[in-house]
């Protein structure tokens, strides 16, 4: 039975079928939106469906249980797999054939074995160095004839994939702890305000900070063509009231401060409830006025009750603009004042006969003009901690390390027996190679043709 | 039209006739259209590098400096460029044309789509925020690296399959010409292999690059899933190949699910909402 277990969990079937089935969860989860976005496809299920989603995690798929038990299957799928077969890696680096004369020769291809003009003692004193050259681990036995050499390299080609293996525990592993003991949460920041509470956002809840963050200003700048070229945070971190540090947030450019990274994640604006407005009377006489969201003010002369009733920072893309409604004995109006009236009026001549509520002088004798709508920026941060991202660097950096070792290096192993033929050696050789033959033979090849050249 | 755009579109018919010629060697057996093929090619790449590289230089004039890979139309252009660079290596180590008819079309088709799609612009843009970053250029090397690989593979693997039809037709001269299966086999495993490499380090680095512009170097977007998803796919491949000695055939039909996978990677995760859309 243990035995059963221990061939289940070793078992390539069993990697195969989760690399799959991985795949295809992690297919499913960019087909269904998930997290945050699943609410607008969750409206339009039907409740036995919903009920369906919500047991099997669908909408947060990559941390629910069964994927997180995938994982963990792969993970000791893995560690079964080297440790089975990790030992006989280890017999087969170390181990040094005994020097046999005849088994490694026989059936050997004719162009495997060659005759130099040289006779075998002074070709073995020459080919020693040679080998050793080229070869970590070289061993030499007389024989009767002249001598059997063995020669091998690239040993460590046989751990390469465990590394990689490891390295991929190691990753998960940095993922984890990060996940154990980081955070990600966020906060939107209007300029001028500060806080040192932020909302959490997978675990749903707040997260203190032990120190202040402040957003002094922010700006956005723009290209040319009116893509966004730069978002930018003026941000002050404050601990007991003294500034600990202070500087721009800048996308691709965090900030850390004791191990919790800031980022600039989005921006906005609040919704402006106050606005600048000017007031031309029919005498000419203008006068300015400052007036908040449904908070009356009267023009007395003509018994009128004016009140902004809208504000748009983008009114139908001709600029800012707020709606006025006023209320006099002659009866009530509302038309939009824009700002960029001017503008507008080049632009699409006769505008104010065909659309009168854009009029901004349609209470006479008076006319509006909008000098500023005022509005604020909020900048949108977001706040990491993940303590297990070095971890995962390392990890990252040996699955490579431990690619190259299993993809461009062999463990090769060499044979070469010189025999006395009358003055000249007949040298044969036979080699193997734990992968890649095409090398093989070609060192093969190169070392024949060396040795080919040995004699004087 | 700029003069970067005119000499990438002129580009397009270089790879056309050069992929023609390789077509026609291959139908017609005749050794004869191979070298015309060859330094065709090679005379595109060196032109399509040279507008790669005006195009560099045109952005740094309009003042909006950067690498030429920040939109779908320099990524194409790019990925038909790697296409072209990795076969002609292949060609001079492996001192074979038999690939450069079923590899060559693939690096004509990526350029003809960027110089011709009326849905791709080949205007020069400034890079938003979330790209200005020396990440940049390492992620998209490496990335396109795999991609062509994995091009290249699939087209090896093609090879594979269509040569297997001819067994049962006699001795067609074409199937003749295509190399031996075995040969294929093991050339699609290397480029495999390659390809593996790099779209590992196009992960690792675009891993960075995420922990350093969005908060988390994963997030579970749908590019970085389907690249996982790609990962996993020719993880499974070469598992099988090198444990279970999995060859031929059953290669060569995960050769070409896993291309179809580096392609939704690529274009279809843009049909699904994401960080990476903006590609």
């Amino acid at each position: 039975m243990r035995k059963k277990i221990i061939a289940f969990f070793s078992s390539l079937r069993l990697t195969i079928t989760l690399l799959i089935i991985i795949a295809a969860a992690s297919i499913l989860g960019t087909v269904i939106p998930q997290q945050q976005g699943a609410q607008g496809v969750f409206r339009t299920l039907s409740p036995e469906l919903r009920e369906l989603f919500e047991s099997l995690q669908l909408f947060d798929l990559y941390h629910s249980i069964w994927f997180i038990i995938l994982m963990s299957l792969l993970s000791v799928n893995l560690i079964a797999c080297s440790a089975k077969r990790l030992p006989t890696a280890w017999k087969l680096s170390r181990k040094i054939p005994s020097l046999e004369t005849d088994k490694p020769f026989q059936d050997l291809p004719p162009e495997h074995i060659i005759t130099v003009d040289e006779n075998p003692h002074g070709l073995i004193g020459k080919l020693e160095p040679l080998l050793r050259g080229r070869f970590k681990r070289v061993k030499k036995k007389d024989t009767e004839q002249g001598a059997v050499f063995y020669g091998e390299k690239g040993a460590y080609s046989r751990f390469g994939v465990y590394i990689t293996h490891a390295s991929i525990l190691v990753v998960i592993a940095g993922a984890i702890w990060g996940s154990l003991l980081g955070f990600d949460a966020y906060v939107n920041l209007a300029e001028g305000e500060s806080t040192n509470a932020v909302n959490l956002i997978r675990q749903n809840g707040i997260k203190q900070l032990d120190f202040t963050v402040r957003c002094d200003s922010f700006s956005i700048s723009y290209y040319d063509n009116g893509m966004p070229k730069e978002y930018r945070s003026q941000l002050s971190f404050l601990k007991d009231n003294t500034v600990i540090f202070q500087g721009p947030l800048l996308v691709n450019h965090p900030i850390t401060i004791n191990e919790i990274r800031f980022y600039q994640a989005s921006y906005g604006t609040i919704p402006a409830d106050q606005v600048y407005l000017t007031i031309r009377k029919g005498n000419g006489e203008t006068l300015s006025m400052t007036a908040r969201q449904k908070d009356p003010f009267f023009l007395n002369d003509k018994d009128a009750r004016v009140e902004v009733v809208r504000i748009e920072e983008n009114f139908m893309s001709m600029g800012p603009a707020v709606l006025l409604e006023i209320i006099s004995p002659e009866g009530s109006r509302s038309f939009w004042v824009f700002k960029y009236i001017e503008k507008i009026m080049e632009r699409f001549p006769g505008i104010l006969d065909k659309v009168p509520k854009f009029n901004p002088g349609l209470f006479r004798p008076y006319h509006f003009g909008l000098d500023r709508i005022e509005s604020r920026y909020y900048t949108g941060l977001q706040i990491s901690k993940d303590p297990g991202v070095y971890t995962v660097a390392v990890g990252a950096f040996l699955v490579i390390i431990g690619f190259f070792i299993t993809f461009f290096s062999a463990h090769r192993r060499l044979w070469i027996r010189v025999d006395e033929q009358g003055e000249k050696s007949r040298i044969s050789i036979s080699a193997t190679s734990n992968k890649d033959p095409v090398g093989l033979k070609r060192e093969v090849e190169h070392l024949m043709k060396h040795i080919s050249s040995l004699r004087e | 039209m700029v003069l970067n755009t005119t000499i990438l579109s002129w580009v397009t018919f270089i790879y056309f006739g050069s992929a023609t010629l390789y077509l026609f060697r291959m139908v017609t057996g005749k050794e004869f259209w191979g070298p015309p093929a060859s330094y065709i090619a090679l005379f595109g790449l060196l032109a399509q590098s040279v507008g790669l590289v005006l195009r560099w230089i045109e952005s740094y004039k309009m003042g909006i400096g950067h690498a030429p890979f920040s939109n779908l139309y320099e990524s194409l252009i790019f990925f038909s460029w790697t296409i072209v660079l990795l076969y002609l290596i292949i060609e001079w180590r492996i001192k074979s044309r038999n690939l450069g008819a079923f590899v060559m079309p693939f690096a004509f088709i990526a350029i003809a789509y960027a110089s011709f799609s009326p849905n791709v612009s080949s205007r020069i843009q400034p890079l938003i925020p979330a790209l200005q970053s020396n990440w940049l250029i390492t992620h998209v090397i490496t990335c396109f690296f795999g991609y062509a690989a994995f091009a290249i593979a699939c087209g090896l693997a093609l090879m594979y399959l269509i040569k297997g039809l001819g067994r049962t037709e006699g001795s067609r001269a074409f199937f003749k010409l295509l190399p031996n299966r075995d040969i294929l086999d093991e050339l699609s495993y290397h480029s495999v292999v390659i390809g593996f490499i790099f779209i590992t380090l196009g992960i690792i680095t675009g891993s960075v690059w995420a922990y350093s512009a969005w908060g988390s170097y994963w997030s579970w977007d749908p590019k970085e899933t389907w690249s996982l998803i790609t990962w996993l796919i020719y993880a499974a491949m070469l598992h099988s190949r090198l444990i279970r000695g999995w060859r031929g055939k059953r290669m060569a039909i995960m050769s070409i699910i896993g291309f179809a996978s580096v392609l939704f990677t690529y274009f279809g995760v843009n049909l699904l909402p994401g960080l990476h859309s903006y590609l």
